[in-house]
This record gives structure tokens, sequence and C-alpha cells, in this order.
């Protein structure tokens, strides 16, 4: 008798194919458990100089440098930026930041869609972070893969712009799930398209995240920056408490 | 493709406990994901044949299991599973609500042929 499983087959052993005794060896390890630890890494660098760092994301164009661009416009004096920008391909987006005299980092990510924590880790080390109150990281235009990557940030924001359809909360839930504010961007094109109702993207993102506060702006016209800006002087001043009370 | 990654770490991790087990080729490889991971499980087992070639877990079969997402409502302590990412309490209809499965992404084990 076969001593592993009680059966009664013996000698022709290893033919059966049910013979494979088979043996479990248990793990348990998140699977982007490197990712993760260096975002831990990461949030360390931030917190140790009292830097906000705001994740930023959307579909591509949604208007993510518009809205930094426009946000180092109406951003008071003394409240000072920096940008990591992530992108496929080019220096554009960080070269649109660098003109307003703001320090800019490009990550050209080549075939990921997303930033992950070892690429903002590179960039953050290029950057003059004691000087720095919020860190925007751009991250690749994209509604799926850079949810599932932390790469250190505090807060996370999702564009939706009104020319994409208010359907788009629905349709990429996990990213929904995931934001700390939503903004619906492009507001200033709302007159010409007249299929996108605000109040229905408003009620598919409250249906995934009831309390998900929603803006509504142009980086064009700055209509709603002003919401925008208070929302971000908000959370650099409870980031500061939250960094005395840990110091 | 983040499935890349996913898999790339993968591996990482089996690499790493094949060498530590003094395993030389592994058959099965059991991985849980959340719904809330926007990961593909075919698009993860066609990538993890790929990025298996030449490895430990080369031709090993990569068994997901996909978890729904489960919440629990802070308002009236209600746990329910989640419909198409609709976060409603069923009991109360407050959205108020703490997920508790539906994050995953993780290697529970892998199998070897052993004895
Ligand atoms: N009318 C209007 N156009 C806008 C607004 N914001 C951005 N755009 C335009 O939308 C296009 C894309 O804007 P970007 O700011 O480059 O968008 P993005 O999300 O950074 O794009 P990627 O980084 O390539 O994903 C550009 O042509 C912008 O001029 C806005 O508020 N109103
Ligand atoms: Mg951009
Ligand atoms: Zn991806
Ligand atoms: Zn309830």
């Amino acid at each position: 008798m076969c001593k592993d499983c009680g059966c009664s087959i013996t000698g022709a052993h290893r033919y059966v194919p049910h013979h494979e005794h088979r043996q479990t060896i248990e793990v348990l390890e998140d699977l982007l458990h490197e990712n993760d630890r260096q975002a831990d890494h990461n949030r360390a660098h931030f917190d140790a100089h009292g830097v906000l760092a705001i994740n930023i994301m959307s579909a591509p164009g949604s208007g993510k440098t518009s809205l930094l661009e426009a946000t180092i416009r109406a951003l008071p004096n003394g409240v000072r930026m920096a940008v990591i920008e992530g992108d496929l391909e080019t220096e554009n987006d960080a070269n649109r930041i660098r003109r307003h005299g703001v320090p800019a980092v490009q990550i050209t990510t080549g075939m990921a869609c997303h930033l992950d924590a070892h690429m903002v880790h590179e960039a953050l080390h290029q950057l003059p972070l004691e000087g720095i109150d919020i860190l925007f990281i751009e991250n690749v235009g994209n509604l799926v893969c850079p949810a599932n990557f932390d790469v250190g940030q505090h807060l996370d924001v999702i564009l939706l712009s009104v020319t994409e359809g208010d359907d788009k909360p629905a349709k990429y839930p996990v990213m929904v799930r995931a934001a700390d504010q939503m903004l619906i961007t492009k507001m200033d094109l709302l007159p010409y398209i007249e299929e996108f109702s605000t109040s229905r993207a408003r009620d598919e993102a409250k249906a995934i995240q009831a309390d998900l506060p929603v803006i509504e702006l142009s980086a064009k016209t700055g209509d709603g920056i002003a919401a925008w800006i208070s929302w971000l002087l908000l959370n650099v001043s409870s980031r500061r408490e939250i960094q005395d009370l840990t110091a | 493709m983040h499935e890349t990654a996913i898999v790339q770490g993968l591996i990482r991790i089996l690499e790493q406990q094949a060498a530590q087990h003094e395993v030389s080729a592994i058959c099965k490889v059991n991985v849980k994901v959340g719904r809330l991971r926007a990961v593909e499980p075919r698009q993860l087992i066609a990538c993890f044949e790929i990025y298996a070639e030449g490895t430990v877990a080369q031709g090993a079969e990569l068994a997901i299991v996909a978890l729904p997402v489960r919440a629990c409502c802070k308002a009236c302590l209600c746990e329910f599973e989640v419909p198409r990412f609709h976060f409603e309490c069923p009991g109360c209809g407050g959205g108020d609500v703490d997920v508790i499965q539906g994050q995953e992404l993780y290697i529970e084990s892998f199998e070897v042929v052993g004895g």
C-alpha cells in the first residue's frame, strides 16, 4: 500500500497521474509588496520634509497639466509646489510646468501605463523637497492601472472632463473608489456638450463612494479653481497638523 | 500592462521561495485577486505563461480566485456583498461603508510534485 495516500497501487507508482503526490507550500505574500514598501519609503521622505504629495489621475488629455498650470497661477504666495510628470514619452508636460518657474521632473515610462513607487523615488531625489509644500504627481493618462500602484502619495485626485461622457465614473469604479477628490474639468465646454450631465456624473460617483467631494472647474476660464485651491490649502494645513502630532 | 508588473512580482516571490524550500519545479500557483484591484485574470494568466518561461515556475498552472467586493456599513454594521461597485448598504441605504474584501492581491500558496 502506498504510504502517502493509502491507495493500493504499488510498483508502477510514477506512471499513475494521481500519484504525483503534490505538496502545497503556503506563502501569503502581496504581489506588489516591493512597490508598496518603496511607496512607504517615499512617503517617509515626504513626511520628513513636510511635503503633501498628491497623485493626479485621469484618462489621457482630461486636463491634468492644464489644471497644474492653473494651480500655479492661483496658489497664494508662500505655498510652494513642485511636479513629477509621468508620461509614456516626451518632456512636454514638465517643460510646460518649468515655464512657470516651478520645479518639475519628467519620468518617461516607455511601455508602462502607470507610475510606480521606484520611478517616483528616483524623481523625488531630483527635487528640493525642503522648499516644497505640495508635490503633485501627474500620473500617466490611464483610468485603470495607476490606481493599483501606491507611489507614496497622501491623496488621490481623479479628473473627469466633460468631453469624456458622464458614464465614466461607473466604467472606472476602482479609481473612483480610490479617489479623495474628483474634479469635473473643462466646464467651459459644457454648453457645447448637451449629452453631459454633471448631476449624472456626480450621482454615479456617489454610488461608488458616497462622500467623495466633487468640484466642477475650468482650467481655461479659472471657474471653480478657487474651490480647488481651498481644498488644497485645507489639506496642506491638516497634513502639517498630523506632522506636528507625530513629530 | 500593469499585469506585467504584478507577474514580475509573483515570479520574484516564487524564485525566492523555491530557493528557500529547495524546490526545482512548481506545478501550480494559487493567487487571490480582489475585484477592486482592476486586474483581469485572463491577462494575468497569459502574462504569467510568458514570464514563467525559463524560471522555476515554467509550465505551472496559475489558479486565480477572484474575490467579490464586500463591505460593512458604518451606520448599521450590516455586512454585504457589493454588486457592481454600488456601495450602498442593503440594510439602511447608507453609503458610508468600510471595504472588508476586494483589495486582495496576494499569493496564497504554490504546489510542487514531491513524495
Ligand atoms: N476648453 C478647455 N480645454 C482644456 C481645459 N483644460 C485642458 N484643456 C485642453 O485639453 C487638452 C489636454 O490638456 P492637458 O492639460 O494636456 O491634459 P492632460 O490630462 O495633462 O493630458 P496627458 O498628460 O497627455 O494625459 C489641451 O488641448 C488643453 O488645452 C479646459 O479647462 N477647457
Ligand atoms: Mg499632462
Ligand atoms: Zn497597467
Ligand atoms: Zn447600513
